[in-house]
């Protein structure tokens, strides 16, 4: 439990929050981070914003960790297949972001969209995305092994 | 100008967002996956702090959401872009599901999969241009709500 870190997590909760108050009040839009993202690659009209606020979004934590190196002391990465499937790192990633792609857009709504925005707009389709999502995810984690 | 102050508020939005992934440590997969590990429950092994996240996320959104109920408009924009989808479909479903497993494997989410650039980790590119194509194919397969209307903002 030596990780346990609760009020970094609440105060970094709190951040995404304002991020996503400053959004909708200001422009109206909801601070979603797969529809941004989806919305950059086809020509739509408004994909200026977008693209600002991607380009933000990975300034503010380069900036941020700078400022702070101390909470990714111990580095960051990503993670190793699970040796017992058999399947290269490289094959086990693409999967995984593929799968994320296709389902945030499919579903309309990841953990930002849905589970930060829609439930703060007490939506029915966000609650239920996310009980999907993470349900998923838990037992995804328990079959593959993957920590 | 108007058209300034907007992408000033989306770059403002932007870096908010990338600074609250880091400090929550959102960032880091393996934190993640320790979160969503709750199968570690019974050893002691689990990591709840991500657990702390969410709420307070929820909650200053919550209150946003609230105010704007009271206004017109936003500030730098003339109607609010909210959502119109109101119907639970398969593709709700079956996308999360899809999502959930994709999360699962990797621990990233669409938001620290990009805030994850700052760091530059081994392999990240092949997840991202995975999760890029899997965005495209997507949007061809058709999003749940279907309302998917061209956005002239």
């Amino acid at each position: 439990m030596e990780s346990f870190s609760p009020l970094s997590a609440a105060l970094g909760g709190s951040l995404i929050g304002l991020a996503a108050a400053v959004l909708w009040l200001g422009n109206g839009r909801i601070a979603g981070i797969s529809g941004i993202f989806g919305q950059v690659l086809p020509p739509a009209g408004s994909t200026l914003w977008r693209v600002v606020f991607l380009v933000a979004l990975v300034a503010g934590t380069f900036v941020t960790a700078q400022l702070f190196p101390g909470l990714a002391a111990n580095g960051v990465r990503l993670v190793e297949a699970p040796a017992a499937w058999g399947v290269p790192t490289p094959i086990w990633l693409a999967i995984a972001g593929l799968l994320t792609g296709i389902g945030t857009r499919i579903g309309n709504g990841c953990t930002s969209g849905h589970g930060v925005c829609g439930l703060a707009r007490l939506s029915r389709r966000s609650l239920v995305a996310v009980v999907v999502f993470f349900g998923v995810a838990i037992v995804t984690v328990a079959v593959t092994g993957v920590v | 100008m108007a058209r300034l102050s907007y992408l000033a508020t989306a770059g403002v939005s932007g870096a908010l967002f990338g600074a609250g992934l880091y400090v929550s440590q959102m960032v880091d997969p393996l934190k993640v996956l320790r979160f969503i590990d709750f199968g570690a429950i019974p050893s002691g092994g689990w990591d709840p702090s991500l657990a702390f996240v969410i709420g307070p996320a929820i909650l200053v959104m919550f209150i946003a959401v609230q105010i704007g109920k009271r206004r017109q408009a936003p500030v730098f924009d003339t109607s609010f872009h909210e959502p119109q989808a109101k119907t639970i479909d398969a593709r709700l479903i079956g996308g999360a599901a899809l999502f959930g497993i994709g999360w699962g494997m990797a621990g990233i989410c669409p938001g620290p999969a990009l805030s994850l650039i700052a760091f530059l980790p081994d392999n990240l590119w092949i997840f991202l241009v995975a999760m890029f194509a899997g965005s495209f194919a997507g949007s061809l397969l058709g999003t749940s709500g279907s309302k998917t209307t061209v956005t002239v903002q």
